[in-house]
């Protein structure tokens, strides 16, 4: 790859994900809450990391 | 190479990151307030995201799990099927996930141990891109072999998945989600196209 079919990548990635930046923030979010978090409030089965994980596994 | 990212390649990084939470788990609280939050341009990306934002807002994640439910999960399969295997030969557990695990191994990624689904689901190919663009894996991975990761495993079905996306029956706030892969698929194909070794 040339240094110059990259710049063309580049600037046209520029100009495309122009509206994306806002969503790094949503992103790191997302991910952290996806760590943390087990679910607190409703009765009923608490979502710990083991029941999700179970749920997973019965997914299929 | 030097392990400096572009601020362009961490945009993509974001949006794969983004995309790969919104279609791992139905999101919650937080991320719903935060989609809420975004604010698109007139660029058709843009107003993709706007849609999104606007959802966001109006959905609780209630509704959003129930909906996530029907698209994924559902009694007895849900409305779609997100692996790669599944839309590129119409079975389940296929060649394009033997292939994709050889890469996998290749490339030093692994399937997390408390997770049971097939790896050529869309959201952990999204995770991955993101992680091969960041370096999550190991060093931030070349432009070539992000381009034949993608070319081999995502660009043959995910814009299909994401148009299904949006028009899919249950689709509310899964629509402009669709519309944002499907949106991001082109562009990745195309800023592809221009890295690639056509004529110079």
């Amino acid at each position: 790859m040339t240094e110059k079919t990259d710049e063309g990548r580049r600037s046209f990635l520029k100009l495309a994900t122009v509206a994306a930046p806002a969503v790094a923030a949503a992103a790191v979010v997302t991910t952290d809450e996806a760590e943390a978090a087990p679910e607190t409030q409703g009765e009923g089965l608490r979502k710990t990391a083991h029941v999700k994980a179970y749920l997973d596994s019965a997914r299929f | 190479m030097n392990n400096f990212i572009p601020d362009e390649d961490l945009l993509r990084a974001d949006l794969y990151d983004f995309l790969g939470a919104l279609l791992a788990f139905p999101p919650e609280g937080a991320v719903l307030k935060q989609a809420a939050e975004l604010k698109g341009d007139e660029t058709e990306l843009g107003r993709a995201i706007s849609a999104l934002s606007r959802i966001a807002r109006a959905a609780g994640p209630g509704a959003v799990r129930v909906e996530f439910e029907a698209l994924f999960i559902g009694l007895g399969r849900g409305e779609l099927l997100p692996y790669a295997s599944y839309y590129m030969t119409g079975f389940l557990n296929e060649k394009p996930l033997a292939v994709l695990r050889n890469d996998m191994n290749r490339l030093g990624i692994e399937r997390a141990p408390n997770v049971y689904e097939p790896e050529d689901n869309i959201a952990s190919l999204c995770e991955m891109m993101a992680g091969m663009i960041r370096g999550r894996f190991n060093m931030p991975a070349a432009l070539e072999r992000q381009r034949t990761f993608f070319n081999a495993h995502i660009a043959p079905w995910a814009k299909h998945f994401f148009t299904d996306l949006e028009g899919a029956k249950s689709s509310v706030f899964y629509a402009p989600v669709g519309s944002v892969g499907r949106i991001f698929m082109e562009i990745e194909k195309e800023a592809f196209r221009m890295a690639g070794d056509g004529p110079h």
